[in-house]
């Protein structure tokens, strides 16, 4: 699907197409290290001691320090948080997908006339203002006896996650030709299998989007996480991490460690993924 | 064929698990909400009914409220227009290069997935002036003190205060990689054929851009839009880890309607009044939504 | 094919969770007739580098130790930001913890006050310090002031939260920059202004504070204010008000003082503020006492030996009582609905036993609140400045912004005051304030 245009195009002056082939790289790579060095700039600072990083804050390290991350990774419990956190957003991001698939197919693909009211309701969910929902929610599953516990965690989670799924799926369900469910329906298939035989192998792509978008939107969520468990032992990364910016605490290149150590498993997981992103939200885009 | 995807039992099967879920967990405590919002609702107490006495206040008698929504209402038309414009550029620039495009349009993406409270914080060294750009300049020799420079974060002068707009740039820096994205995969899925057409009429790049390009991804521009819109309304994670808290808490200058929300129903245990502001702010999404549906999304591409 | 490994790994997920949910539940019933407590606090109590917040971890371990196979002690801990928050939403779903630490003044009014509350969440504790003569081992009942509500509260007059520790706010100072500078310790605002003006000329900022966190400006607020004269008694019954001489004279002198305050005040937290004295940038701090167990935990070594406590100092011309001191105290209060009250008690107790408060001055450098006999030698040397200053006080009052009626007036407080330090005119940086005792408190 990626449009060529050099040799597609025609163009009348090559030095003037290279010059400005050179100013965009220019550009773009500016932009890139407005994008790297800041990012650059907590994991140097999280190698150096609390006296240099005041002192020189934007000297370079002067060795190769991890102290502070042995502090953060043993006194934080992170290996601990990190594994709730992963199950947690694991967890989350299946059930997210299965279900908001599942509807995501029912509003684009079946027939009924609610369909496009459908899809507005779940949108209504990405414009709830989380404060306002935390304490009747968190009375209602300490009720239901689901508080301090990772499920009580992953069933909010999974509800905030499935207006984004929806809508991004809907889409591109939507984008698969009529054509091919007719040629199933033709030959027998039920409605079941057709969302399984012919929906979801089409619309893999969009699976790896929404599948990034809420692991990442629930390993970052903190609030929801904080007042939801109460056990250290179940707790998950953000609100670990939160004990690092303690009341009277200023040792800022310990706090950095811990976030650079939060920051990792997204970024490999932004890794894998990023590129299949882009392909599925190409793929998504194209209408019959 | 139609018989068969307009079965009722069909549409139960594959709607009910996410109705469920979402309506137990969202929609009812946000009518619940709704209900709080008419009532005077302290902590550990049942809630009394007053009316609409609330949303009265919210218009006519908090100064909170007042710089809440010009500061909200900035913020959302700033990185509207900022999203669409740079949004549209970066992918614009990227459709067109060949090597090294998916390792820009990473980096770019890249804050994207990482959390905001932890790039708050960053945000928060960078501009401090004791830590952060004072002091590149003070060891560029452009500052002769980081700490008499420029407080980004903290200087309350003018209609729109500078944290506000410093905070604008670093929502812009974060997110602007989604908005890029789902313009990138706009126009990559439109046929390569029309521009062949078009240019062999003789039609210029840049206008090839605004002629062809522009008009078939209105759809993803109200997309786009409306997913700044929302997220900028609902705004909080940067203003709450960047913003010094004498700032964004009661009668600060930086306040936005979320951080209202935050301090009047989890700081000060008014949560009748909270959800008013909520709903106020639930309000305005829907508005603000519908309206750039209604005129940014007015053909659709077929 | 591939999705329907997704869909059963799903389905896998799903059965673990009643797993999951299964652990959730095993604890915080009785296992084996062990009574537990939920104690919580505003530190994590394992990674914190704050001296005070070790004794509580000690206290807890003592009393689970001591009374194995009885009572459990079980700690849930947030950071301090978000301590409240949680505390209201286990309030608010009928899970108080049966111990719970708290600000007495405006916070602990939200758990005791009927306008707060229809249901009372802390309980009196009257009775409990009555028996076996606890009350006695206090210092005075003026400790429990904090804690003592009238008959406006729903269980009737009382005491309804314990002190744990009192810390003084006291101006800290650095004597080596003093010297230097040819300054002398002031006592009146005036002195307090030519030191400033000494060390300003001798190149070292004067004064480190915290705009950025409201409280520490406020707090010099509210010195200058009660200095001036000014009673909060009379404000909240409308004897005063906020526009009073005695109010704006405070704020001129706030934005008289600025000039003295390092240039980054406005955007400092008060993390950053105080870590300029302690790593000798400024040379005087205007804190609670508990920096001393932050100098002793976390400066370099000597550094301690360099420190001064004076007391802050009058206003020239006022009648008002220059010996009054601002005092806070962590308190802990007993939730009303504890099953386990006497656990609960006994854990309470733990908190302030001989060994804890010896503690509390030997090591934390706090002032003790029992009539614990500790070792001066041992407690670090600015607590006996401290001390000093604590004991020639002819009375305590509160932060401002805990003492007013609520935490939303003692926030409007505080912002008023970094308005006026920002050089709002202080009759209109006021207005604020005299709007929400309007709407709120003189109806």
């Amino acid at each position: 699907m990626k449009v060529d245009f050099d040799d597609s195009m025609v163009e009348k002056n090559k030095g003037q197409r290279q010059a400005v082939k050179i100013a965009i790289y220019v550009l773009l790579s500016f932009l890139v290290l407005v994008y790297i060095v800041p990012l650059l700039w907590i994991v140097m600072s999280a190698m150096k001691p609390n006296s240099q990083f005041k002192s020189a804050p934007w000297s370079l390290p002067t060795g190769m320090e991890f102290g502070n991350f042995i502090f953060a990774w043993t006194k934080g419990h992170l290996g601990n948080a990190m594994f709730n956190s992963f199950v947690v957003s694991t967890c989350t991001l299946l059930i997210s997908l299965a279900v908001g698939s599942m509807a995501a197919f029912a509003i684009a693909k079946l027939r009924w006339k609610m369909s496009k009211l459908a899809l507005t309701y779940f949108m209504i969910g990405m414009m709830i203002p989380i404060h306002c929902v935390l304490f009747s929610l968190y009375t209602q599953f300490a009720r239901w006896g689901l508080t301090n516990s990772l499920l009580g965690l992953i069933i909010p989670y999974v509800a905030f996650s499935l207006p984004i799924t929806i809508y991004i799926m809907a889409g591109f369900f939507e984008s698969i030709p009529n054509e091919l469910f007719e040629a199933a329906v033709i030959d027998g298939c039920s409605v079941p299998k057709l969302f399984f035989t012919v929906g979801l192998p089409l619309a893999k792509t969009g699976f790896m989007v929404t599948g990034l978008m809420s692991f990442v939107n629930n390993w970052n969520e903190l609030l929801f996480a904080m007042v939801f468990i109460s056990d250290d032992e179940r707790k998950t990364l953000p609100v670990s991490l939160t004990k690092f910016v303690g009341p009277h605490s200023t040792n800022y290149t310990q706090m950095f460690a811990g976030i650079v150590i939060a920051v990792i498993p997204t970024i490999i997981v932004y890794c894998i993924f990023a590129n299949q992103i882009v392909e599925g939200l190409t793929a998504g885009a194209v209408k019959g | 064929m139609d018989k068969l995807l307009r079965k009722k039992s069909n549409i139960i099967l594959f709607l009910a698990p996410a109705f469920v879920i979402f309506s137990a967990v969202l929609i009812v405590p946000i009518i619940t909400a709704f209900y709080y919002s008419l009532c005077d609702y302290k902590l550990n107490s049942a809630p009394t009914f007053v009316g609409l006495k609330n949303y009265i206040t919210i218009f006519t008698d908090d100064p909170d409220m007042k710089i809440a929504f010009k500061n909200s209402i900035f913020f959302m038309i700033f990185s509207i227009i900022s999203q669409l414009f740079f949004g549209l550029i970066l992918a614009a620039l990227l459709t067109n290069i060949k090597r090294g495009r998916d390792f820009f349009k990473n980096v770019y993406y890249l804050p994207c997935v990482l959390s905001s409270a932890a790039l708050g914080l960053l945000w928060y060294f960078v501009f401090h002036p004791k830590y952060g750009v004072n002091k590149i300049m003070e060891n560029l020799g452009m500052l002769e003190n980081a700490n008499e420079g420029t407080l980004w974060l903290s200087d309350t002068s003018g209609f729109i205060i500078l944290p506000i707009i410093v905070i604008s740039f670093v929502a812009l820096w974060q997110y602007v990689g989604q908005s890029m994205m789902l313009y990138m995969a706009q126009i990559s899925g439109i046929s390569k054929d029309i521009y062949e057409a078009a240019a062999i009429d003789g039609c210029s790049r840049t206008q090839a851009f605004f002629r062809i390009t522009l008009p078939l991804i209105k759809p993803m521009m109200a997309t786009a839009m409306s997913l700044n819109a929302i997220g900028s309304l609902k705004f909080f994670d940067l203003i709450f880890s960047m913003i010094p808290e004498a700032m964004r808490g009661k009668g600060g200058k930086a306040n936005v309607i979320a951080t209202v929300i935050y301090d009047q129903g989890l700081r000060f245990n008014k949560y009748g009044y909270a959800c008013a502001v909520g709903m106020v702010l639930l309000l305005m999404c829907l508005i603000v939504t519908f309206l750039i549906n209604k005129f940014v999304k007015v053909e659709s591409y077929e | 094919m591939k999705m329907k490994r997704v869909l059963g790994l799903a389905m896998t997920a799903i059965m673990s969770f009643t797993a999951l949910a299964g652990c959730g539940k095993t604890d915080g019933g009785a296992s084996g007739g062990v009574q537990e407590v939920t104690f919580m606090v505003w530190d994590d109590l394992e990674t914190t580098e704050d001296l005070i917040s070790k004794g509580y971890k000690d206290s807890i371990e003592r009393f689970n130790k001591d009374y194995e196979g009885k009572y459990h002690a079980k700690v849930v801990s947030t950071n301090l930001e978000e301590y409240y928050t949680k505390l209201n939403a286990e309030i608010q779903a009928g899970n108080c913890p049966d111990v719970f630490i708290v600000s007495p003044g405006a916070n602990l009014n939200d758990y005791v006050l009927k306008d707060k509350t229809d249901k009372p969440i802390a309980k009196k504790l009257d009775e409990y310090l009555n028996a076996d003569g606890w009350k006695a081992t206090f210092t005075s009942d003026a400790v429990f002031a904090g804690g003592t509500y009238g008959d406006e509260a729903t269980q009737g007059a009382g005491i309804y939260a314990i002190p744990l520790n009192i810390a003084a706010a006291c101006v800290f100072y650095n004597t080596e920059m003093f010297e230097k500078a040819g300054a002398a310790v002031p006592t009146t605002y005036s002195e307090l202004l030519d030191a400033c003006q000494k060390l300003k000329d001798s190149g070292v900022t004067p004064i480190t504070i915290s705009a950025g966190t409201a409280w520490c400006l406020s707090m010099v607020a509210g010195y200058l204010c009660d200095r001036n004269g000014l009673n909060l008694a009379d404000v909240k019954d409308h004897k005063t008000d906020w526009k009073d001489a005695k109010v704006i004279n405070a704020a001129k002198q706030i934005q008289e003082l600025s000039q003295y305050f390092q240039p980054t005040a406005e955007s400092d937290d008060n993390d950053i503020a105080t870590a300029a004295f302690y790593d000798g940038e400024a040379a005087i701090l205007i804190q609670g006492s508990w920096a001393i167990g932050q100098i002793n935990g976390s400066c370099e070594p000597g550094f301690e030996k360099k420190v001064g406590v004076f007391a802050f100092p009058a206003v020239d011309g006022s009648s008002a009582d220059p010996n009054r001191v601002i005092a806070k105290s962590d308190s802990i209060a007993m939730s009303a609905d504890s099953k386990n009250p006497e656990a609960a008690v006994a854990l309470m107790k733990y908190f302030v036993d001989d060994t804890a408060q010896k503690y509390t001055a030997e090591q934390g450098g706090k002032i003790p609140v029992t009539k614990v006999q500790y070792d001066e030698n041992v407690a670090p040397p600015e607590l006996s400045y401290v001390m000093n200053v604590f004991k020639s006080a002819n009375a305590t009052f509160g932060f401002y912004n805990e003492s007013l009626v609520d935490s939303e007036a003692g926030s409007t407080f505080d912002s008023c005051f970094v308005d006026i330090f920002k050089g709002t005119d202080p009759a209109t940086a006021l207005d604020p304030i005299q709007k929400y005792y309007e709407d709120n408190v003189w109806k």
